[in-house]
């Protein structure tokens, strides 16, 4: 089932946009980039309504009625539950919201991962499956095998450039720096000391970094390549609704915006 | 630490597991390298190589003593006739290595490579012959010093070289079978057969037979000429097998082929299980086939057939067959892959020997 809907229509995506360019030296590279925009675009209203959802739960945290309840039923779970409830109601708020979204993203980007892992086939039994994998209208033997140099990467193995004779994870670098801005700049402003939802944000935009820098550390510098992308397509995405918090990038930029928010 | 926290980095850790569980690139994979001598067989089963006793099936010895996540074998090891066993590793660092086959001890080891070995090598003259995932041909001497800057040949070298005696055929990744001169070190010739070529050419008379991905046979000639012997429904996988001036092959689909190449008309064609990975094995008057999957049980099946194409006998093994048969002696060795055995030797009666299961 994940085999026929997600890794067979992604692997024959990833490599139809790879023929299409010429399947010559750096072009596998560039599919993968291609195949990022074309997923971030059908993904684009999940995105949007993600924001959306993490934008009015944020400003939620800073609402008059929303705050007195959760003084007023601090020791009260139950009612506070059902309390909340009615509040979410009142003003539309759909509380999965923003989460929902990011479920339904995690399988598009693990079979991502598989697609671009099985078109790059390090080994015989990989090539095998790949052969498989491709639908009967594709240029199977043209395709085959493909050719994973991306400027100065192999995109099947992990990414280094030697520099004074050591090993520097440049890619690796890069990955956590665009997801620690992303991260940042979609990070509202909060007036609220006790706001639940901007302590895990900021949770986030430290730990998603090192995460996926570790990946790309460890794994396969294709998978890198979409990171890095669909860092920049999200940074743009985000900043094209003049939403985005730049002044979170600089040290204490949040709390700057806190006391502007405060006076 | 407070509860949230503790629950975001679990997320975290589960979803990196997820990723990492299902990527399937943290270590390579694949069918296994399989080699015989009149005493032991030789399997290079992933993590380890084991020697077993042709009499019994018992384990000689395993290299090395305890599996180590960075050494790989995939690649059919080399019996050579001063007494080493050669074969390349696929892991991480690419390491080049000689075992006593008698012993299993290490002869020495070399790392010189930038990819990884899934090819077997070639000795001719004195001189070993490596091709690597790396697009290169390295050249050793036998105490496996390089003798010359190694051969720049385009592709990924995934198959074996052979030799007609005096030029190497070369097949590549990248569609191409090349002839390289050894005394020149140099690629004299090359020859674009529109396809991936995963497997060793067939060396004929004046030149050499070569399947590949463009499900295709075709006859290449020393100064890179090249002409269609057969052309098939699907990918050609294994070598084909020349007997006389009767060439063997099986296709993807599982036809298997006879051909007179001096007359060129084609014998018969017969499809006697689930489709074929690995190269014919002719041994006696026997064409025994290594079918992937029988259709209907899905296990890896042995099939002999005689030289007309009938079915003499047949035998699921278990698991898949992707790994070409040796024979030794009275005995057909097989090695499934995913298989409760490692290795299963029959006789050429279909009657089983004997099988190999590591002990943990």
């Amino acid at each position: 089932m994940w085999e026929q809907l997600i890794i067979q229509p992604m692997t024959n995506l990833l490599l139809f946009i790879y023929d299409l360019l010429g399947h010559g030296p750096h072009m596998f590279g560039l599919a993968i980039i291609l195949f990022t925009i074309v997923i971030r675009l059908i993904t684009w209203p999940l995105n949007a309504s993600q924001v959306k959802g993490a934008q009015a739960m944020q400003e939620l945290q800073n609402d008059k009625d929303w705050q007195e309840i959760q003084k007023k039923y601090a020791k009260d779970k139950e009612k506070l539950a059902q309390e909340q409830m009615r509040v979410y109601k009142e003003k539309g708020i759909n509380p999965f919201a923003s989460c929902l979204p990011t479920l339904i993203q995690f399988p598009i980007i693990i079979g991502l991962y598989q697609s671009i892992i099985r078109a790059l086939s390090a080994m015989p039994l990989d090539m095998l499956k790949l052969s498989r994998t491709i639908y009967p209208f594709q240029n199977v033997q043209g395709i085959i095998p493909l050719n994973s140099k991306f400027l100065w990467m192999n995109l099947g193995s992990p990414e280094s450039v030697q520099i004074l004779g050591y090993a520097l994870p440049t890619l690796a670098v890069v990955v956590a720096l665009t997801t620690y801005v992303q991260s940042k700049l979609t990070m509202p402003a909060s007036s609220n000391p006790n706001d639940q939802s901007a302590q895990m944000s900021g949770m986030m935009s430290i730990y998603m970094p090192l995460m996926l820098g570790w990946f790309a550390l460890n794994f396969a510098s294709g998978i890198a390549v979409y990171f890095i992308t669909s860092n920049a397509l999200g940074i743009i995405q985000y900043a094209a609704t003049g939403r985005a918090n730049w002044s979170n990038l600089l040290p204490g930029g949040n709390k700057k915006n806190q006391i502007t928010k405060k006076k | 630490m407070n509860t949230k926290r503790l629950i975001l980095i679990s997320l975290i850790a589960l979803g990196a597991l997820a990723l990492s569980a299902c990527s399937g690139s943290a270590t390579a994979n694949s069918w296994y390298g399989l080699a015989a001598d009149a005493d032991r067989a030789y399997v290079s089963a992933g993590s380890l190589i084991y020697a077993v006793d042709l009499k019994n099936g018992s384990e000689v010895w395993r290299y090395p003593a305890k599996a180590d996540a960075n050494i790989i074998f995939f690649a059919k090891p080399l019996l050579t006739t001063d007494g080493q066993l050669l074969i390349g590793s696929a892991g991480k660092n690419h390491e080049f290595i000689s075992l006593d086959p008698v012993t299993g001890k290490e002869k020495w080891n070399k790392a010189f490579a930038k990819g990884t070995w899934v090819a077997t090598p070639l000795i001719l003259n004195n001189t070993v012959y490596a091709p690597n995932d790396d697009g290169f041909l390295y050249t050793l001497d036998m105490a496996g010093n390089q003798v010359a800057d190694p051969i720049e040949v385009s592709g990924a070298l995934w198959s074996a070289p052979v030799t007609d005696g005096t030029l190497i055929y070369l097949s590549s990744l990248d569609h191409h079978v090349n002839i390289i001169d050894p005394v020149k070190r140099s690629v004299v010739a090359a020859a674009d057969l529109g396809g991936a070529i995963p497997s060793s050419p067939t060396v004929g008379t004046d030149g050499a037979y070569v399947s590949s991905f463009a499900s295709a046979i075709q006859f290449v000639t020393p100064n890179g000429e090249h002409k269609p012997i057969t052309k098939v429904e699907n990918q050609i996988w294994g070598s084909p097998v020349l007997d006389g001036t009767t060439l063997y092959y099986a296709d993807l689909t599982g036809k298997v082929f006879s051909q007179d190449v001096a007359g060129g008309k084609q014998n018969w064609s017969v499809q006697p299980n689930g489709p074929v990975v690995a190269s014919l094995l002719i041994a006696g008057d026997q064409i025994y086939v290594a079918s992937e999957a029988d259709p209907t049980s899905a296990l890896g099946t042995l099939v002999a057939l005689d030289r007309d194409g009938k079915t003499v006998w047949s035998k699921e093994v278990g698991g898949k067959l992707y790994t070409t048969p040796v024979a030794s002696g009275d005995l057909i060795i097989v090695a499934p892959y995913q298989a409760t055995n490692t290795l299963v030797a029959y006789d050429t009666q279909g009657k089983q020997a004997w099988t190999f299961t590591p002990a943990k």
